[in-house]
């Protein structure tokens, strides 16, 4: 019961402090305009074109975005030395990263559910069809990089090029949530049968389980050490 | 009983030796003030007390538990008043002291909590976010947050910086109260004759060792 009320604890202080503050989400939104911007203004694409390079675009932005919060997620900590009070707390350190970790996926989603319909509309797509396997992806996808990241966050944290050092560190263990949510995401587009790409919502799930599992036993050495 | 036992603990940093073989004790129901100019490592021995940090060398006990090894169940049991104050800007008082006992396993009534915000003056800014909070304010709901917590060891570091007339009293009968629970408190800090109100022993860190100052020095000798 306890551990439940940390991670709801840890959620409702990060979300309070996001809507008051609006600092991630926006900085995060921003972003990710400009590259939907930058992408639709380079290529001219009719919709079969579009749906075949789509999904890297759209990965492409929702990553880079994810980044973005993550990177702010423990940064927000070092405020009053609030770090240092999470450290120094009883209270069960996989209840916090879990916390951390739904925190996170919230913001990225909020972001994605937003940015979305700009896809739609500056690349031409039709997706009403495929709306309910595409919020499945990007909720298996958002979800592994909310994980790992979180977990990196909180490594990164104390470290000076923190904003260099995150990307560096957490790009190349999320290639596989990469992979996965773009081949996916270009299978739900292309309106192929979800046979088709069903093996990648399995690797989502299974990168989910494993790297959540791995981050929350990892995630009390990163913070006392 | 002990409250805070610390043997022969060392700290490096680097080729720089913070603290060399520090001996301390301090009982329940005692006041250990602890002075040193500033980079003396008093910050440094409450950060390790505190569980921030592990000793070089050395072992300390809080409550007869060993700091290191049984370290959640020693953190269930201190609490550290440290220059940062631990607050979140984005939130009000009256959630600061909500999610800081919410994360130590407790719950209490609004009216203990309300009381406690009155009694350090805060109350009347108790919607206020901490971003409009000036530096005293902050320390005093820092106070009112260790003050709900009732920790059986209390760490102060700096205690009474930023603090006015009136905050230093109500931090000075905070600490008379937890002594008067048989809590242990150590106290790092400049103003000596503040602490020499509250403290029973005092010592002073210089070059990282430890030496005890007899109390009826504390308010002629300048250890800075």
């Amino acid at each position: 019961m306890t551990f439940l009320k940390v991670i709801r604890w840890m959620v409702w202080k990060d979300l309070i402090s996001e809507v008051r503050s609006r600092e991630t989400i926006s900085s995060m939104f921003f972003f990710a305009l400009i590259v939907i911007l930058v992408f639709s203004f380079s290529f001219s694409m009719d919709q079969q074109a579009a749906r075949e390079l789509i999904a890297g675009i759209i990965w492409v932005a929702f990553v880079f975005t994810g980044i973005i919060g993550l990177g702010r997620s423990f940064s927000v900590e070092l405020q009053n030395d609030c770090l240092e009070f999470l450290q120094m707390s009883p209270a069960s350190k996989g209840a916090m990263y879990l916390g951390k970790v739904m925190a996170n996926l919230i913001f990225m989603l909020t972001v994605e559910i937003i940015l979305f319909p700009m896809f739609v509309i500056f690349f031409n797509l039709d997706v009403i069809e495929e709306i309910h396997i595409l919020l499945l992806i990007f909720f298996l996808a958002t979800f592994g990089l909310s994980a790992v990241g979180t977990l990196f966050s909180a490594l990164t944290v104390q470290i000076r090029a923190r904003e260099v050092m995150l990307p560096i560190l957490l790009l190349p263990l999320v290639v596989p949530v990469m992979i996965a949510a773009v081949e996916a995401t270009k299978g739900a587009l292309n309106g192929d049968p979800l046979a088709g790409y069903w093996q990648w919502l399995e690797l989502l799930a299974i990168f989910n389980v494993v790297f959540t599992v791995v981050s929350f036993w990892m995630f009390e050495f990163v913070m006392d050490s | 009983m002990i409250a805070i036992s610390g043997q022969e603990i060392s700290k490096t940093y680097g080729y720089y030796q913070v603290l060399r073989e520090v001996n301390l004790e301090v009982g329940c129901g005692e006041c250990y003030a602890l002075f040193g100019p500033n980079g003396a490592g008093k910050t440094t021995l409450l950060r390790i007390l505190a569980t921030l940090q592990r000793p070089t060398t050395g072992r300390f006990e809080i409550l007869g538990r060993d700091g290191v090894k049984e370290r959640d169940t020693v953190r269930a049991t201190l609490l550290l008043l440290a220059h940062g104050c631990h607050l979140y800007e984005d939130l009000n008082a009256w959630e600061n002291v909500q999610f800081a006992l919410a994360l130590r396993g407790l719950s209490l009534a609004q009216r203990q909590v309300k009381a406690v915000l009155d009694r350090v003056a805060i109350g009347a800014f108790a919607d206020m976010k901490v971003r409009f909070f000036s530096a005293g304010m902050k320390k005093r709901l820092a106070l009112a947050k260790a003050m709900l917590a009732q920790p059986k060891v209390l760490l102060l570091d700096e205690p009474f910086s930023t603090l006015d007339k009136a905050g230093i009293e109500i931090l000075k009968q905070f600490i008379l109260e937890t002594l008067a629970r048989g809590g242990g408190v150590l106290m790092a800090t400049h103003n000596q004759e503040k602490a020499a109100e509250v403290a029973k022993r005092a010592g002073v860190l210089s070059h990282g060792a430890l030496k005890p100052v007899p109390l009826q020095d504390l308010k002629t000798h300048d250890f800075s």
